[in-house]
């Protein structure tokens, strides 16, 4: 998933709360104490539950800086909403197991039987859905009810939903959605709970697909086009109370949720109330104080850089931090279709000069970032990156000068780098670092929301950029094609493969792993071609962001979803004395 | 004085329908594609044209900006097929982010600004015009340095500053009040007034300070004017003249920065509702600003246009009521 989104928000907030905060925070310098331990103080609660098992009941509260972007399920694509929506409202196919750790990245049943049947080689699944499943006005959910929700997906009325069903249902192309009464003949409903996909190509990660709430059911009735994104219909254990956007989302019981049907969901709190457009510090400062029905709040946007040293100084209050991987890798990519970075030497000089141990600090930490030294997350590795190129954290700029040598640039040369303004410190970093080796970097700061727009025209942009990519879910497929593939290249409005690396082998070797019908085969050969790239240097991998969350003190069963962008599992989240939660 | 208000009324029209176009004009321009950031990430040619075209961006500039035109008088039919919307009169369309009409919107979000305009309006009259009429009379006195250095001091403070003060000390330090949270005046009037004193106090120092210098000098020049000293010297007692004679007139100017004020921040008060989190229009288009949701930005540019121009209109027909020299 491309990282517009979060970034365009927290530069929104960033603007603000450089003007807001500056008087009274006192906390710079946060992370230097971190920088020679090594350790990561954040560590200490990830993949384990915070608070225990939650007891039936009480109010939720969700204190939030923002809306949701949507919630209509066919356009639902930024990560924590997600999680959210399909934790909460609307059930799909299949879904993520409930589980901290390595063990969330795992498909479980959901509305369906099993996790599909597929024949022809993978190019027709076949999903049985379960018996007794309502709305929330208690009418019967149907096969035909998910295919009219993916035919939505397709309508230039609902854009910015997930696109798979667009790139794999066969006879799809130049679909517009069933406005005009047309119909997607792939889509099969023989019965009422029977539904048959036809893919164009086999695709054995399909089952992960029907995770995204793209297979979530829209009863035809209830669809209002652009509107029935302020009032989802629900098939999840809550329904919408009220829906006042960008204010209040209140939710309360479905009583047609039946939780025999429901392996995942436990639904613990009787409410949950989502308060929007508050302050980032005073949500942090909140939290920590942790008073009054604040105990029972659970934070939406992550807890903020200058906000960690009144976590982490304070043991009580470390232990309500949660900090899963967010499994965004961040990296320089270089323009590998020009001088100097056309040359392997050149880039890996980059590579080697870069300090991702300052990179790191100027991110916020460890106790908010890791080192990265692999192209995808640790996560798809099965939970930890291999490190093949073994270059030292802080970087090797005697090695990046030998580089240098060798590609017949002694003296060095100048080149320059765009970054989000939000990044800019992470900009010093790097200009600092490889000016190291000689290489003179100049910072170009772009505002957030015209970022990708900059970075996307590979005509004017500058050589170097840096942005990074979050899986969609827990496979190389949704990673290395996405940013290494020469044929995903736009000369306007390009996104993901940022170093417009163009490699044919590459390339083939990518379609062989597509093809391929043994899942565990795939992992594996993602996980060898993520050494291969990296090796030719196309981007310089720097550092894989957490999702901190400081939960309340009344909070029981939380943990970072890590196949949410560590949002924490709202499938399992409740409070330890419901009579605490007030109202 | 009714051809006169005609006239004026004319000239608010003309000048919203100018304010549009450069508005319109400017999003147009700009290189920023409202469909592609719609259509998020991997976004093929042939999708973003279809998207491009439900927005009706794939037409030319005059036509987007006459049908935004006439659709504020007449309405207008918007999207096709099952999914069309009827967007009636005054129609300022659909924003591009959560699919709301920008006119509900706006309405929605308007008792907040209000609320917060008014309340700090209020406060920051009573402080500001007793302390500047105080330190005219006694000019040059002990008080008038004492208030005047306040003043200066007051309004050096940013607004921003003062707020993340006050949270501070009387939320987080003293605990004397609760994050501000707006609750409407009709549901309970007493919690919108205890949510709402921060937020009134912050904008209220600032507006207070000038107004304060403002007045003073104002009524320093009022007092030493020969008609004040005919009046005292008619005998009537000080109170009258002081009241009467001295601030009537010294009001005019007054009156012309608070009409236009008060317009403003009728159309929102960005950074203190962004720092409080009320959820008025000033935070609405900071929101839309930031995700480039042009509806809303041109919702926000015209409803802030119209109250200023309309307070403005407002001032000069108080004039005439002031002041009796002014007629029409």
């Amino acid at each position: 998933m491309n990282k517009r989104t979060s970034i365009s928000l927290a530069a929104a907030l960033m603007a603000t709360l450089t003007l807001a905060v500056s008087g009274c925070s006192g906390g710079s310098g946060s992370t230097g104490q971190d920088r020679n331990g090594g350790r990561n103080p954040a560590t200490g609660t990830n993949g384990t539950t915070v608070g225990g098992t939650p007891t039936k009941g009480g109010t939720l509260t969700v204190l939030s800086n923002q809306d949701f972007t949507h919630l209509d399920p066919a356009r639902n694509w930024v990560m924590g909403d997600m999680g959210f929506g399909v934790r909460m409202l609307y059930r799909t196919l299949v879904t993520y197991k409930a589980q901290p750790g390595a063990q969330g990245g795992e498909l479980i049943p959901d509305l369906a039987e099993d996790l599909g049947v597929s024949s022809n080689g993978a190019k027709t699944w076949t999903f049985k859905l379960k018996k007794g499943l309502k709305y929330e006005d208690g009418t019967p959910i149907t096969a035909a009810d998910v295919k009219y929700n993916v035919e939505r997906s397709f309508s230039p009325d609902l854009p910015g939903g997930p696109d798979y069903a667009a790139r794999y249902l066969a006879g799809a192309e130049g679909y517009q959605g069933p406005a005009q009464g047309k119909h997607l003949d792939s889509i099969k409903t023989p019965d009422d709970h029977t539904i048959v996909f036809e893919l164009r190509r086999p695709f054995a990660e399909f089952p992960y697909a029907t995770v995204l709430p793209t297979f979530a059911p829209v009863p035809k009735a209830r669809d209002k086009g652009p509107q029935y994104d302020n009032r989802p219909f629900s098939s999840g254990p809550y329904k919408i109370e009220r829906y006042d956007r960008d204010k209040q989302l209140v939710l309360v019981r479905n009583p047609h949720w039946d939780a025999k049907t429901d392996s995942v969901r436990k639904a613990y709190p009787d409410k949950v109330v989502v308060t929007m457009g508050l302050k980032a510090n005073q949500i942090d400062d909140r939290l920590v104080a942790s008073s009054g029905t604040d105990a029972s709040s659970v934070p939406w946007a992550k807890l903020r850089t200058e906000s960690t040293p009144k976590v982490l100084t304070k043991a009580d209050v470390r232990a309500r931090l949660l900090a899963e991987s967010s499994n965004c890798v961040e990296m320089v990519q270089m323009h590998t279709g020009r001088a100097p970075f056309d040359n392997v030497k050149v880039r890996q000089a980059v590579q080697y000069a870069l300090d991702r141990e300052a990179v790191m600090t100027a991110s916020g930490g460890p106790a908010l970032n890791e080192l990265a030294s692999a192209l995808m997350p640790g996560t798809l590795f099965g939970g930890k990156q291999p490190d093949t190129l073994k270059i030292p954290a802080t970087g090797d700029p005697a090695k990046a000068k030998q580089l240098l040598k060798e590609a017949g640039k002694p003296d060095g040369f100048a080149t320059s780098i765009t970054v989000s303004n939000g990044d800019k410190g992470v900009g010093e970093a790097i200009q600092q670092s490889l000016g190291r080796a000689g290489i003179k970097v100049t910072i170009e700061t772009v505002d957030a929301s015209a970022f990708y727009d900059t970075i996307g025209d590979t005509k004017n942009r500058t050589d170097l950029v840096y942005t990074g990519w979050c899986p969609d879910y827990p496979s190389g497929s949704t990673f290395l094609p996405f940013v290494f593939d020469g044929r995903y290249i736009k000369e306007k409005g390009n996104s993901g493969n940022h170093s417009l690396f163009r490699d044919q082998p590459t390339m083939k070797r990518m379609d062989e792993i597509a093809a391929m019908t043994d899942a565990q085969q795939a992992n594996e050969a993602w996980r060898q071609l993520d050494g291969q790239i990296l090796a030719q240097a196309p981007t310089a991998p720097t550092v894989v962001e957490r999702m901190p969350l400081l939960v309340g003190t009344n909070i029981a069963g939380a943990y970072g979803h890590t196949s949410f962008g560590g949002q924490i599992d709202y499938a399992t989240v409740g409070l330890k004395d419901p009579a605490k939660s007030g109202r | 004085m009714i051809l006169y208000l005609g006239r004026r009324l004319l000239g608010v029209v003309g000048v919203l329908i100018a304010i549009a176009a450069v508005t319109f004009t400017i999003f147009y321009v700009l290189p920023s594609d409202p469909a592609a950031a719609a259509c998020g990430k991997s976004c093929s040619a042939e999708r973003l044209e279809a998207i491009r075209a439900h927005m009706g961006l794939d037409q030319p500039l005059w036509r987007q900006f006459g049908d935004f035109v006439t659709g504020i008088f007449t309405g207008r039919t918007m999207g096709s097929g099952p999914y069309a919307l009827h967007c009636g009169f005054p129609c300022l369309g659909y924003s591009y982010e959560n699919s709301q009409g920008v006119w509900d919107l706006l309405m929605d979000r308007l008792p907040v600004s209000a609320s917060l305009a008014l309340g700090a309006a209020v406060i920051w009259l009573l402080l500001g015009l007793s302390a500047g009429v105080v330190a005219a009379l006694r000019k040059d006195s002990l008080t008038d340095r004492a208030l005047m250095i306040g003043a200066v001091a007051a309004a050096s403070l940013p607004v921003y500053f003062t707020s993340v003060m006050l949270i501070y000390g009387l939320i987080r330090v003293a605990g004397l009040l609760p994050y501000p949270q707006y609750v409407p005046l009709g549901s309970d009037p007493l919690s919108w007034a205890s949510n709402l004193l921060l937020p009134w106090l912050a904008l209220a120092i600032l507006y207070a300070a000038m107004y304060a210098r403002q007045s003073r000098s104002s009524m320093i020049e009022t007092m030493a004017e020969p008609y004040i000293r005919t009046a005292r010297a008619k005998g009537l007692p000080r109170r009258t003249v002081v009241v009467k004679h001295g601030l009537r007139a010294g009001m005019t100017p007054i009156l012309t920065i608070f009409g236009m004020d008060l317009g403003g921040l009728l159309a929102g008060a960005v950074i203190t509702e962004s720092i409080f989190g009320l959820p008025g229009i000033g935070r609405l288009f900071y929101g839309a600003l930031s995700t480039g949701d042009q509806p809303v930005i041109l919702g926000v540019t015209l409803l802030a246009a119209t109250f200023i121009v309309v307070a403005n209109l407002a001032v000069d027909l108080l004039y005439a009521v002031v002041d009796p020299r002014v007629r029409y």
